[in-house]
């Protein structure tokens, strides 16, 4: 029998663009799911593929610094605010987000295959520049279209928590292209992940008075008259 | 600074500012206005002494980024323009030390002084400004204190409007400005105005329409004049005076700096040719009409920053065709008439305040009689209408002939486009003609109306002279006004200007001393003549007038300022554009028994309602659409965020 060599960058290379997909498959997920414990799973996942990513590269590459973003990432991101957002979830008492805003679901998946599209477009304009490999330039597409998908997830849900996911979605897209193009500082990398944690602190602090949309927030505090903003039309 | 006088006058400037913003007390006041005083005084003797002398000065004062720095330059131009400023600065602020004192709260008046202070200084770097930023610099710190001076008066409903329109206006000539001045700094890399002459001619026409029509904005030529008819009666009166007076003249040094500095094209002189005859006829037909009469001096100011285009176009058109002489004609004459308008117009607005003051009104319907009782401001108000009527032998009767002479030699013009040339300085001319008729009319109408005859109200009947600090203030300008006329030709002399006087050049001005002592003479045969022959050698009788019978002679019976304007008003009905409106009501069903009715003769405005507000509405109606953009919700604003990263990786891959 011919037990396949796990070393084998060539295989190590098919694994990474088999997992790139499996990522697009979870942001169009974050883009469409309706119920918030799945809507984390998929989160949870997207983070775990990412561990995955870095760590195959780390074998391709043997760079110490991904092993890092590896290990920074599983604790991070598939353990700790995974667990942090659960806690709102459960306080809050709602299990499905199902208001949306400009696109619906099935429109925000057309346009996110406009997005990456656009994405490869416009990053093959740079090919020259940028002289990365095939596979570096495919993870640079995956990274920006991620990130570009987890801003239509924060406009276009009505949900904080919804935002809060699409918000770490972005983040997500931001560490995918760092890995494969820009080469981001390991230190970079851990004040991201600090950043990351103290919104979701936050967003579980807030989840006492905010247990609904952004609007009907914005109407409790204006009744405290703590913001005075002015609704318009 | 190296000059002693100039920075003297502007440290003490500086000084009175910073006092009477300190500190609030009517000694502050008069201190602060005495620095002033003080300071106008060396101003005036350092911008003579450059004029003289022709000195140029730069001096490179202070940088803080590499191309924004300020930087002032002294030539004769300049150094006139501050003589300008300085003199009627001498005379305004020993009128103001009582005038301010009229208000209710200390603070306001002592903020008043302040502003003014302020107001004269930003003036005096304006002119002295040597580039593009500088100047900037001073011309909105001179629009910002001059609209606050504007709103006063803010509880009145019409300051507000008077500021929002000064407001805007101004702010749309500095956008201009601001537009020209970057133009420059990035065909030249700086805004040194001395880049100016290094533009390409096609840059350049760029450069002067933008320039044109911001100075031509802050300088109130029609049809950007609305502000001046607000924002002068708003203001208190030696604001005014300074307004009208000084920040006007302002504008056109600016216009003159930079077409002294480059070489000009035909058609910028017919264009500013055409803007100053509209100017000056529209000026003055619409101050014919007016009754308010701060408003109505506001109307002439129009009508002679009108006449200083018109000298500025013919400069440009004679130069452009190789008339030197004439161009220099035109340019003195248009730079001696910023001077004199400066001088009869501070003293009119100022004799004005006077008359404001002591009756209460602004409306001539309600004044009269003021003669009597105010003898010394009727005498100064006087003056400064004969200047401003251009009678002989007065500064305005040089200035305005020295405008006609350079017209009536324009048969001296050869070339392609001469016969165009020659029809349409005829055309100006006969404008500019009109206009010095109407400017007669118009000033025997206000002085008649306000201070001969009856008092028609019992306002006009309480007033009292002012005290004699601010006839004092009145007098500099009136004295100067006279003494300008009278030595004029030794002014042009002494000062060595371009203009030849009796030494055979195309155009000569007479010797006001002469004219004068014939005209004194005159006068004096026919008092003399009068006295000894006349029919008064008879015991003396005085009856009251004929009134057609009637037993008492009352006010109303008097010649009303709208009844001495009527067949103006009626010859130029097309322009006045009045609307008639009547409307009645029946006390049956039947429409047969009148019961009320009211009819009305409404003076449309004409520029206001077809230019200002559609264009007013139109920019509405866009930051509505606009304003529906920011709807205060997170999402819209990250789908703002969104598509604005998706424009700019688009651009980026397929524009730049």
């Amino acid at each position: 029998m011919i037990t396949p060599g796990f070393t084998d960058p060539l295989f190590l290379e098919g694994a990474v663009r088999i997992l790139f997909v499996f990522v697009l498959v979870t942001a169009a997920l974050v883009i469409s799911v309706r119920n918030l414990a799945s809507l984390l799973t998929t989160y949870t996942v997207q983070s775990l593929l990412l561990t995955l990513i870095a760590g195959l590269l780390y074998l391709i590459e043997g760079s110490p610094v991904l092993l890092a973003i590896s290990v920074l990432t599983l604790v991070s991101k598939v353990l700790l605010i995974p667990f942090f957002i659960n806690r709102v979830e459960a306080k809050i008492k709602i299990s499905r987000d199902m208001k949306f805003n400009y696109l619906e679901p099935t429109s925000s998946l057309l346009v996110s295959i406009g997005l990456v599209l656009l994405v490869y477009v416009f990053l093959s304009g740079f090919v020259g520049e940028l002289a990365l490999g095939r596979l570096f330039f495919f993870g640079a597409v995956i990274g920006l279209s991620l990130t570009l998908m987890g801003m239509l997830v924060m406009f276009s849900r009505r949900k904080v928590i919804t935002k809060v996911l699409g918000y770490l979605t972005m983040e997500n897209g931001v560490l995918l292209f760092g890995i494969f193009v820009t080469e981001l500082p390991f230190i970079i990398e851990v004040l991201i992940v600090i950043d990351l944690i103290i919104i979701v602190l936050l967003t579980t602090i807030f989840a006492v008075g905010m247990d609904s949309t952004i609007e009907e927030y914005r109407q409790k505090l204006q009744r405290l008259h703590i913001w005075p903003g002015r609704e318009y039309l | 600074m190296s000059e002693p006088l100039l920075t003297g006058g502007l440290a003490l400037l500086l000084l009175g500012t910073a006092l009477s913003f300190l500190y609030r007390s009517k000694n502050c006041r008069t201190v602060s206005l005495g620095l002033t005083f003080l300071s106008s005084g060396l101003l005036s003797a350092f911008a003579a002494g450059m004029l003289y002398g022709g000195r140029e000065v730069l001096i490179e004062s202070y940088s803080f980024l590499s191309p924004l720095e300020f930087s002032f330059f002294i030539d004769r131009l300049s150094a006139g323009f501050v003589l300008l400023i300085s003199l009627v600065t001498l005379g305004v602020s020993l009128y103001s030390i009582k005038y301010v004192e009229d208000e209710k709260s200390e603070g306001r008046k002592s903020l008043h002084v302040a502003l003014m202070n302020l107001f004269i200084f930003s003036m005096l770097l304006v002119v002295l400004s040597a580039n593009g930023f500088s100047f900037l610099f001073f011309w909105e710190l001179m629009s910002i204190s001059s609209l606050f001076l504007v709103i006063y008066e803010y509880e009145k409903p019409e300051s507000g409007k008077a500021a929002l329109f000064y407001f805007i206006m101004t702010s749309l000539s500095t956008v201009f400005l601001f537009s020209a001045f970057i133009g420059l700094y990035t065909r030249t890399g700086s805004f040194d105005f001395r880049g100016f002459g290094l533009l390409s001619p096609e840059a350049l026409s760029w450069t002067f329409l933008s320039l044109f029509f911001g100075f031509a904005i802050k300088a109130g030529a029609v049809p950007f004049h609305k502000w001046l008819p607000y924002a002068h009666p708003a203001s208190p009166s030696n604001i005014s005076a300074l307004m009208s007076g000084v920040m006007l003249k302002v504008a056109i040094y600016g216009l003159l700096r930079f077409l002294l500095a480059v070489e000009p094209e035909l058609w910028w002189g017919v264009l500013v040719l055409a803007f100053g005859s509209f100017s000056a006829l529209l000026g003055v037909v619409y101050a014919l009409k007016e009754n308010d009469i701060k408003r109505m001096l506001a109307y002439s100011s129009i009508e002679n920053v009108g006449l200083i285009l018109i000298g500025i176009g013919l400069y440009l058109i004679f130069r452009v065709s190789g008339l030197a002489g004439l161009a220099g004609l035109s340019l003195a004459a248009a730079g001696f008439h910023c001077l004199n308008h400066a001088l009869f117009k501070s003293l009119l607005f100022m004799a004005a305040g006077s008359v404001v003051h002591e009756t209460g009104t602004r409306n001539l319907e309600d004044l009269g009689g003021l003669v009597k009782h105010m003898p010394q401001t009727a005498l100064l108000f006087l003056i400064g209408s004969v200047s401003i009527a251009a009678l002989p032998p007065m500064n305005g009767f040089v200035s305005e002939l020295m405008l006609f002479q350079a017209f009536f030699s324009s048969s001296a013009l050869a070339g392609a486009e001469a016969p165009f040339l020659k029809v349409l300085l005829v055309l100006s001319l006969s404008a500019f003609a009109l206009t010095s008729a109407l400017a007669a009319t118009l000033f025997v109408k206000v002085f008649g109306i306000t201070f001969l005859a009856k008092p028609r109200t019992e306002g006009a009947e309480r007033a009292r002279e002012v005290p004699k600090l601010m006839l004092l203030g009145q007098a500099i300008p009136a004295a100067l006004c006279i003494l300008t006329g009278l030595f004029s030709a030794r002014l042009f002399t002494l000062f060595g200007l371009p203009v030849g006087f009796g030494s055979g050049a195309e155009a000569e001005v007479p010797d006001m001393l002469f004219v004068g002592g014939i005209l004194m003479v005159t006068y004096l045969l026919v008092w003399l003549s009068v006295r000894n022959f006349g029919p008064s050698s008879g015991p003396r009788v005085c009856k009251e007038t004929w009134g057609c019978g009637g037993l008492a002679q009352h006010p109303s019976m008097e010649y009303s300022p709208a009844g001495f304007s009527e067949p103006l008003v009626v010859i130029f009905k097309k322009i006045y554009r009045t609307q008639l409106s009547s409307s009645r009501s029946f006390a049956d069903s039947q429409d047969c028994v009148f019961e009320h009715g009211t009819a009305e003769i409404r003076l449309i405005k004409f520029f206001e309602e077809y230019l200002y507000l559609p264009v007013a509405q139109a920019v509405d109606r866009v930051s509505m659409k606009v304003a529906g953009l920011q709807n205060g919700r997170l999402d819209t604003y990250v789908l703002y965020v969104f598509l604005a990263v998706i424009a700019l990786m688009g651009f980026t891959r397929w524009f730049a």
